[in-house]
């Protein structure tokens, strides 16, 4: 190699080291304000969901064994709750136990589901919430495996590896025009980003059925094919059952079930798994 | 090819029998163009008081003269002809049919003799009748155009035209004995004749307490047909029928259908004869419209009830023949994962009442509720597939079999009930981790020293809460300043490219022109030095815009460009240039004087060098 390729190559990896930290620092500004102060959240965790109305009422000390939560009085306080300011897997789980053991199906799987979404991988969520579907009768639920392989890391964890993508792509292509000497490895680079942008991609499909679905919190909610109050039920659903929300009119919720079936039914016995804000 | 001509009789010819009779050799005729000749009279029966239509048909060329028949107690009136010219082959043969009213005036059987010597005499029934259907079907119906058709009776096919001959509705049955609850698929027809029956107003509405009607198609076919040589429009609906209780019973289908009826009284139906066909009355304003119900003749159904004797005890009233087949979503599933064990129900028959309960829970297996989905390419749903869907969960890993699912039916065919089952199937679980977690020793207990799994029923314990918390439930990727963020850096890297690329091609472009002004220049020097007959100059100069060719190729200085660097270079031009670097040091210490033509192949050679540098 010449003099003067050395000087290039030394040259390319001095940009590129420049231009990583500069990028990292950049997503870490931006990118920490828009996560709500991620890493002010994680050096207080304890504050931040004790401060929640879906957080148990008596977080335990983490070093300590945890305590019995106690579910709110009415299913209706699972519900108003969405609009707290924080959510904690734990919490949330914690509050999905207390509402088992207080019979009340509908707000635990409401929790598990919502739990879920911030932690896909726990086992003790997904035994949990198959136990309770299983004791008001409804059937286990069973993810494709695309779903089960997309959502091995938690959204947050996703985004970030998304994130990371972004820059490795972006970078890759810059530097690439930049130093046509190392293209094929700036390719490979780029390869490697878009792969990282993928399993974002692929988490968000998985992830999508979830972000559109509510849970039956009432004891049984009647569906009707008009949302009009006084129309005879064409069915009935069970308690915690998870449908999917398509449309809202006058207090009703348009709903298709898994099996296919469809109809308006009360927005006050569902719950959104992600509420709206 | 068929040509229709209508003519109309401009007299009618009317003959008293008793006048016929005293003079029978002066028996009026009709003039036919004939080689073949039939005849019908429609209907074969009627009522004192109405008319009956003599159709005489003929065909072929020529003039043949046919004499009114003379029977007594019959008056015979001409009062419309209808000529046909069927082109067959090129060859043009002409029917004409002649219509001529036959009204009775007493009761009694008539036998009017045949028109050819081999031809069978006609027989018409004359009843005694209740005045009111003579008077409210008036003769002039009999001219409307029918034939086997009769109105108010019902032929052979089972069809019975209004009284005015305008429209029917027919019941198509495979079989009038069923069993309770057995379903079989029926065709109901409203048939409107056109001219006559304008439109039908309503679905086929069944008249009986007895039956159900269930699932009438939607969108009915609609034929043209010819039934008994009248236009038809038949329009056919599909539903299934079943039987409520056993009996014997009748049911009459009826549908709403607008017709055209005409308006003018008896006396005045003259101009009608005249007008002789019902478009031509319609033209001249002779009919209204006017609803009626159509009804069909009685369906007589022999109504079975199951048999108690050898009745399963699953049987859920399916009425049918049916296949069964089972199959699993996963032959090979991990301990405590669902496997969704399907059942296919194939065949046909009463579907709604096709249910099972699949697989009951036997220990070995953790079962669901099934659901059932119907499919079926029927629009009245009696043949297709049921499918029932039932989640299961093993309860013990290793090799786990799925016994055989009954379904037990009545089959009407063999008249008993039959237990269809399904294979055998057989499941492979792995034990699961989680299984081996969840079994383990309960970790903690509550404040009474009671394990938590024992008091409520397996839930897992509680999490101490460590983990971040978050102030929305959407993915962190979905949320708007996320987006934002990561559309800022697209688009940062983006703009960093193409600012890239764009200086990239400027210094391109810079590069490319300074080379172009260097190899003018050199070339313009080459000139002057050719023009000169200066040789030393000329390849002095060559060599030099050589030198600054590789040298911008390689970029290294222009000096250290020597014969060896030429070789590695150039390849095939290699010679070429390595000969003006020599003649140049020949030039130079040696003097060389060239031909003009030397000085232009060298310059060519120079010139496809330096433009080769500046295209690149």
């Amino acid at each position: 190699m010449t003099p003067r390729v050395q000087i290039v190559g030394r040259e390319f990896r001095l940009v590129l080291g420049r231009a990583v930290i500069w990028a990292l620092i950049l997503a870490a500004t931006i990118g920490g304000r828009a996560g709500s102060s991620l890493a002010a959240q994680t050096a207080a965790p304890a504050q931040a969901t004790q401060s929640a109305p879906l957080a148990p009422p008596t977080p335990p000390t983490p070093p300590t064994p945890p305590t019995q939560p106690t579910p709110p009085t009415s299913s209706t306080s699972s519900t108003s709750s969405t609009s707290s300011t924080s959510y904690s897997a734990a919490a949330l789980y914690n509050l999905g136990n207390a509402f088992a053991r207080a019979g009340k199906p509908g707000p635990a799987v409401l929790n598990y589901e919502r739990a879920l979404l911030l932690d896909p991988g726990d086992p003790d969520i997904q035994a949990n919430l198959r136990h309770v579907r299983e004791a008001a009768g409804l059937a286990p639920a069973s993810p494709s495996r695309f779903d089960r392989i997309a959502t091995i890391a938690g959204p947050r964890i996703c985004a970030w590896v998304g994130l990371l993508g972004l820059l490795v792509t972006g970078l890759s292509l810059v530097a690439r025009q930049r130093y046509s000497g190392h293209r094929r490895k700036l390719s490979g680079a780029a390869l490697v980003g878009i792969l990282l942008m993928g399993t974002t991609l692929c988490n968000a499909i998985a992830l999508w059925p979830t972000l559109h679905a509510a849970v039956v919190i009432a004891p049984s909610a009647a569906v009707r094919v008009a949302p009009v109050p006084n129309e005879e039920p064409s069915f009935v659903l069970p308690e915690a059952e998870l449908v999917t929300v398509t449309a809202e009119h006058e207090g009703f919720v348009l709903i298709h079930t898994k099996s296919g079936r469809a109809g308006w039914a009360p927005e006050a016995n569902l719950a959104l798994v992600v509420p709206k804000h | 090819m068929t040509i229709g001509v209508f003519s109309l009789t401009a007299a009618a010819i009317a003959i008293a029998p008793a006048a016929a009779a005293n003079n029978t050799s002066a028996t009026p005729a009709i003039g036919v163009t004939s080689s073949a000749l039939d005849a019908t009279i429609e209907p074969q029966q009627i009522s004192l008081g109405e008319s009956a239509r003599l159709t005489i048909v003929t065909s072929g060329s020529g003039t043949l003269s046919v004499p009114l028949p003379v029977v007594a107690g019959l008056e015979f009136r001409v009062v419309g002809e209808k000529r046909l010219v069927q082109m067959i082959h090129g060859a043009a043969i002409e029917t004409t049919s002649i219509i001529v009213r036959v009204t009775p005036d007493s009761t009694g059987t008539f036998t009017i003799p045949g028109f050819t010597p081999k031809a069978p005499p006609l027989v018409l029934r004359v009843t005694p009748g209740d005045g009111a259907g003579a008077s409210s079907a008036p003769d002039d119906e009999a001219l409307l155009g029918r034939s086997a058709l009769t109105p108010g009776t019902t032929n052979a096919n089972g069809i019975r035209l209004t009284a005015d001959g305008s429209a029917f509705v027919r019941l198509s049955t495979p079989k009038h004995e069923i069993y309770v609850g057995e379903s079989i698929p029926v065709e109901i027809q409203v048939g409107m004749r056109e001219g006559f029956a304008v439109s039908v107003n309503g679905l086929p509405k069944l008249n009986s307490g007895d039956f159900t009607l269930n699932n009438l198609s939607r969108q009915p076919e609609r034929v043209e047909k010819s039934i008994d040589g009248k236009p038809f429009t038949v329009i056919t609906w599909r539903s299934l029928l079943s039987a409520i209780k056993p009996g014997s019973y009748s049911l009459t289908f009826e549908a709403p259908v607008t017709v055209r009826i005409r308006t003018r009284p008896q006396r005045e139906t003259m101009l009608d004869d005249l007008l002789g066909d019902p478009f031509m009355q319609n033209v001249f304003g002779a009919t209204v419209q006017k609803e009626l119900q159509v009804t069909s003749p009685e369906a007589a159904f022999t109504v079975l009830a199951l048999p108690t004797e050898g009745r399963p005890a699953d049987f859920g009233g399916a009425v049918g023949s049916f296949k069964v087949t089972t199959d699993v979503s996963s032959a090979t599933i991990t301990a405590g994962d669902p496997v969704t064990l399907r059942m296919h129900v194939n065949g046909a028959g009463n579907f709604d009442r096709v249910s099972s309960t699949m697989l009951g829970g036997d220990g070995e297996w953790k079962t669901y509720e099934p659901k059932a989905s119907f499919n079926s390419p029927d629009p009245t749903g009696f043949r297709g597939e049921k499918i029932f869907e039932q989640p299961l969960i093993p309860a013990h890993s290793g090799a786990q079999t799925i016994p055989p699912i009954p379904f037990s039916y009545f089959d009407p065919g063999t008249h008993r009930y039959e237990t269809a089952r399904s294979a055998p199937l057989t499941v492979a679980v792995l034990p699961s981790a989680a299984d081996s977690t969840a079994s383990a020793p309960a970790p903690t207990a509550d404040s009474t020293g009671k394990p938590i799994d024992a008091m409520h029923g397996g839930l897992r314990p509680d999490h101490a809460v460590s983990d971040a918390a978050v102030s929305n439930l959407v993915p962190l990727y979905l949320q708007p300043r996320f987006v934002a963020l990561s559309s800022a850096l697209a688009l940062l890297f983006f703009g960093g490219w193409l600012a890239l690329r764009r200086r990239e091609r400027g210094a391109t472009d810079t590069h490319t022109r300074a080379a172009s002004r260097m190899a003018e220049s050199f070339l313009d020097r080459m000139s002057a030095a050719s023009a000169a007959g200066d040789a030393a100059l000329f390849f002095n100069t060559a060599r030099a815009a050589i030198q600054q060719v590789l040298s911008a190729r390689q970029r290294i200085p222009p000096e250290q460009i020597t014969a060896a660097e030429v070789d590695a270079q150039l390849g095939a031009d290699a010679a070429d240039i390595r000969q003006i670097f020599a003649l140049a040091d020949e030039a130079n210490y040696a003097g060389r004087a060239l031909q003009p033509a030397d000085f232009e192949r060298w310059t060519q050679i120079v010139r496809r060098q330096l433009m080769s540098t500046t295209t690149s």
